[in-house]
């Protein structure tokens, strides 16, 4: 991004040392432009999560620390902030594994969310206009949260983090062990989010396919580090990326082999 | 078996039993909004019925004013414990937290008789001794006036878990990274809920010391405020008040018969007994949460 | 240094399993090994009775709890009745003419077939209510062993060990009863050691981390439950008897109530979880400290001629306890045991400090 306005999130050259030995992320850096949609790919253990909790601020209660670099939301740097004064600033993030309050009814979820800012009138909107998104979540209001389903509770838990009327909107694998129909759905909710209320979403995913579809850009973090950033029309063509994520390569015989050398040469 | 004996000891067993719930309420308070089970409940129980009277005796205040003065003194105290031991036990294994509570126990208890030392005293207040007759039951008027509280105090709490920030402390002790990650401010969740059970805390200590005097007894009041708080489930208001009329009626009426037998002291085995009975039957209680285990 | 692993090639299973494969610690335990069995010509009579001797008794039943609440991951808040529980069964086997070392066994039996009503409530709950559960059991025991005259001799009365004798020869020095004591520390001490590179102790440690998990595998997590806790109640119940004969030699509920539990707890907690190392650190620390703590709250106040009063400087002490267990969580939850390991493996490396992970 070279525009003359700063991004709405910044992260610059981040590096992040869980329990002051292992090494997560080292050097990346990503910028999410206001009202855009990013997405950031990625295998297991790549680093993505840890990424996202250096902006939400949850890395303490992992023993994780961001130990260089630093990251910048709306221009101003925010390292040295706590989980709670950033959603204030607008960043919201919501946790791999949808982690919903379970003993809750959807209902009490989004009240519950809606603790940092407004008053009663604000959250009741507020509450209507998620319900408005997730017709869905209005049908099972009165439920134990704990019982949904998969889909359903993915919703609650994006839910809930709209209810703190973010401007950054951080999903962590909102794909995970959803059906592809249902995939599908929540990514298109999340479009629709993203063009009716500019807000920015940072979405990170396994799932190339999906995420590929929906975003504007990517990047693509491997071993915690960035290895390639592309807008998603020329990410979905790159060979490698078709080769490693998309998984539609045509000829699967040994030549692959031959993919795997020149992936590991831009790792280095 | 005489009738009339059994209903007054299953009366004033209701009755003594609301005021265990006094001390559950602490419990479950604390539970319910943190999911940390507070074993120190007994030794703020007798800590506030000190202050109560240290209260009363440095500053010459009679006893209306001493009680919201220790109250007050109680909530900062329930505060400072979030502050300066459970805040940095977020996320630990419950055993450390447990051991936490047990250690709080220990120290708050040994530091109260260090401050003020062993002996017995009376917190006289004015509740007249003259029994109170309901047809042909007699009954003790500090046990009622001690149920009445333990009622109000449960609509209190009854409606503040359905309010905004009700809300919020059950989030917390349903999950404390995901209440991080909306913005909700855990910390202070927490202490609000030490600082509201200490608050209780002061009420179970006031009316029990006036009935029992205030010694380090009153710390033993934790068993049985356990055992009603498992009873009714751990995250329950309204199974605590239940559980403890239930359990008062049943500990009131099986030592009345037992101990003619056993030569004495069967309450505290009736006590134990209702809490292992109800945890192999019935962990959660009678109105607990189930937890779900998604494997 | 002297933790050096340079140099140590295993040429074998066998020897790449031993227990201490690094030479400085096999010769740490055989000097440790030397001193403890020198000790009654090294230290005075009074130290050895009064310090030596319960630590080494306590470090004992801190690692049968430890069994229990560390490697298999069940709680046991009761654990003080476990061992009252041997020893009044081998006090009153003694005084029926049985030979104390059969009546240990039948006491560690006993204690093993209580323990296993223990884990009955284990089997259905876990965490926080097993703790509760256990704990309410403390009492139910702690009331029977009181009110039931058979087992105490009565309300309020002391029942005397009768003089201990093995394989006929009458014991009856300080020296006798640490060799006792002793004896069995090492005996589970090994086993515990042990423990971890034998099956048992990999099934125990597999139901800590998931039993459900566990269970998916193939683990038996209720039969390991139950093996655990039986194991650890046999230990205990041993270790009240060993206690009554070598340190108390009369037998009274008070030894084994609720809060005789919950200093074992400390003990296992202050050591740290699974650690052997740490059982022998978590009990001599919670053991000392009240004495400690008493001597210098006495010079203190005697230096500053504070004029404590004697209520005061009885209940002192007590507060010390509860606030070091408190500081202990906050500054090192994982024990003293830990704090060992990580000198240990800041030497193991040293001076080359950034090849560690």
């Amino acid at each position: 991004m070279s525009d003359a306005a700063p991004s709405l999130l910044s992260i610059n050259n981040v590096e992040v040392i869980y329990d002051h030995v292992s090494l997560a992320i080292k050097g990346v850096s990503i910028e999410v432009p206001r009202g855009g949609m990013v997405g950031l790919l990625g295998a297991n253990g790549a680093g993505k999560s840890t990424l996202l909790k250096s902006v939400s601020g949850l890395l303490k209660t992992e023993r994780g620390e961001v130990t260089r670099g630093e990251v910048r939301f709306d221009g101003r740097n925010i390292d040295a902030l706590t989980p709670q004064e950033r959603v204030e600033l607008g960043i919201v993030h919501v946790l791999e594994g949808r982690r919903v309050f379970e003993h809750l009814t959807p209902d009490e979820n989004l009240v519950a969310a809606s603790a940092v800012r407004g008053g009663r009138a604000d959250m009741l909107r507020n509450r209507e206009r998620v319900y408005g998104y997730f017709p869905r979540l209005h049908e099972r209001r009165t439920a134990q949260a704990g019982y949904l389903s998969g889909g359903e509770q993915q919703m609650l838990a994006i839910g809930r983090a709209l209810m703190t009327q973010p401007r950054l909107l951080m999903l962590d694998e909102p794909s995970l062990g959803l059906a592809p129909f249902l995939v599908a759905e929540i990514f298109e909710i999340i479009r629709r989010i993203n063009r009716e209320e500019q807000l920015s979403v940072l979405l990170v995913e396994q799932n190339a396919i999906a995420a590929l579809e929906v975003v504007s850009h990517g990047y693509l973090i491997e071993n915690g580090r960035i290895v390639m950033h592309d807008s998603s029309e020329a990410m979905k063509k790159n060979p490698d990326i078709q080769e490693f994520y998309l998984g539609g390569g045509a000829a699967r015989d040994f030549h692959g082999i031959k993919h795997y050398r020149r992936r590991k040469r831009w790792l280095t | 078996m005489d009738w009339t004996l059994f209903a007054e000891l299953a009366v004033n067993g209701a009755l003594s039993g609301l005021m265990y719930s006094l001390v559950a309420m602490g419990i479950v308070l604390i539970y319910k909004s943190s999911s940390v089970p507070n074993l120190a409940q007994g030794a703020l129980t007798m800590l506030s019925a000190y202050i109560v009277l240290a209260i009363a005796g440095a500053l010459k205040a009679p006893l209306w004013l001493a009680i919201p003065l220790a109250m007050a003194v109680m909530f900062g105290i329930g505060m400072g414990i979030e502050r300066v031991a459970l805040r940095r036990l977020a996320g630990r294994p419950i055993i450390m937290i447990l051991m936490m509570t047990l250690g709080l126990d220990i120290f708050v208890r040994a530091a109260t008789m260090t401050l003020w030392g062993g002996t017995a005293r009376p917190l006289p207040l004015g509740i007249s001794d003259a029994p109170l007759f309901l047809g042909p039951l007699l009954l003790n008027r500090a046990y009622v006036v001690g149920a009445l509280v333990a009622l109000v105090l449960f609509a209190v709490f009854f409606f503040f878990f359905r309010t905004r920030r009700g809300i919020v402390l059950r989030a917390i002790a349903d999950d404390y990274t995901a209440s991080w990650s909306v913005g909700i401010s855990v910390e202070r969740g927490v202490a609000l809920s030490w600082a509201m059970s200490s608050v209780v805390a002061t009420a179970a200590g006031v009316l029990w010391g006036s009935i029992q005097g205030v010694d380090q007894s009153l710390s033993q009041l934790l068993l049985k405020g356990i055992a009603v708080a498992v009873l009714g489930g751990m995250d329950s208001v309204g199974g605590a008040i239940l559980a403890g009329i239930l359990l008062g009626v049943i500990e009131n009426t099986a030592s009345g018969f037992l101990d003619p037998l056993v030569g004495g002291g069967s309450r505290d085995l009736v006590v134990a007994a209702i809490l292992v009975l109800t945890i192999l039957v019935r962990p959660h209680g009678l109105f607990g949460r189930e937890d779900i285990e998604r494997i | 240094m002297f933790l050096r692993q340079s140099g140590i090639h295993h040429a074998s299973y066998s020897a790449d399993r031993a227990l201490f494969p690094i030479p400085f610690d096999r010769w740490a335990v055989a000097v440790l090994l030397a001193f403890g069995l020198a000790a009654p010509w090294l230290v005075s009579s009074l130290t050895l009775s009064t310090y030596l001797l319960p630590w080494i008794v306590w470090t004992t039943a801190a690692l049968g709890l430890n069994l229990i609440l560390g490697w298999a991951g069940q709680f046991h808040f009761g654990y003080a009745a476990i061992m009252g529980i041997g020893a009044y069964a081998t006090v009153h086997g003694t005084r029926h003419g049985i030979p104390f070392e059969i009546a240990i066994v039948l006491g560690g039996l006993t204690a093993a077939a209580i323990g296993v009503v223990f884990s009955f409530t284990a089997l259905r709950v876990k965490g926080l209510y097993l703790a509760l559960s256990t704990l309410a059991l403390q009492f139910c025991m702690d009331w029977v062993i009181s009110h039931v005259p058979a087992i105490s001799g009565g309300t309020q009365a002391t029942l005397q060990a009768p003089p201990l004798k093995i394989l006929g020869q009458g014991v009856s020095s300080e020296t006798g009863y640490y060799y006792l004591a002793l004896a069995w520390c090492l005996l589970v001490t090994v086993f515990m050691l042990n423990l971890k590179r034998s099956s048992l102790g990999r099934a125990l440690v597999a139901v800590r981390e998931k039993d459900f998990a566990a269970a998916v595998i193939g683990v038996n997590s209720f039969y390991y439950k139950l093996v655990a806790f039986a194991t650890s109640s046999f230990i205990g119940g041993v270790t009240g008897a060993v206690l009554i004969f070598s340190f108390y030699h009369a037998v009274t509920p008070e030894q084994f109530a609720v809060n005789v539990s919950i200093e074992v707890l400390a003990m296992v907690i202050v050591g740290g979880l699974a650690s052997i190392i740490g059982s022998f650190f978590g009990a001599a620390f919670i053991l000392l400290m009240p004495g400690l703590m008493n001597a210098l709250i006495t010079w203190v106040s005697a230096r500053l001629g504070l004029g404590l009063s004697v209520e005061t400087l009885a209940h002192l002490p007590h507060a010390v306890y509860g606030a070091l267990i408190i500081a202990f969580l906050l500054v090192e939850p994982m024990g003293l045991g830990k704090l060992y390991n990580n000198v240990r493996n800041y030497l193991l490396v040293w001076p080359f400090g950034y090849t560690r992970k």
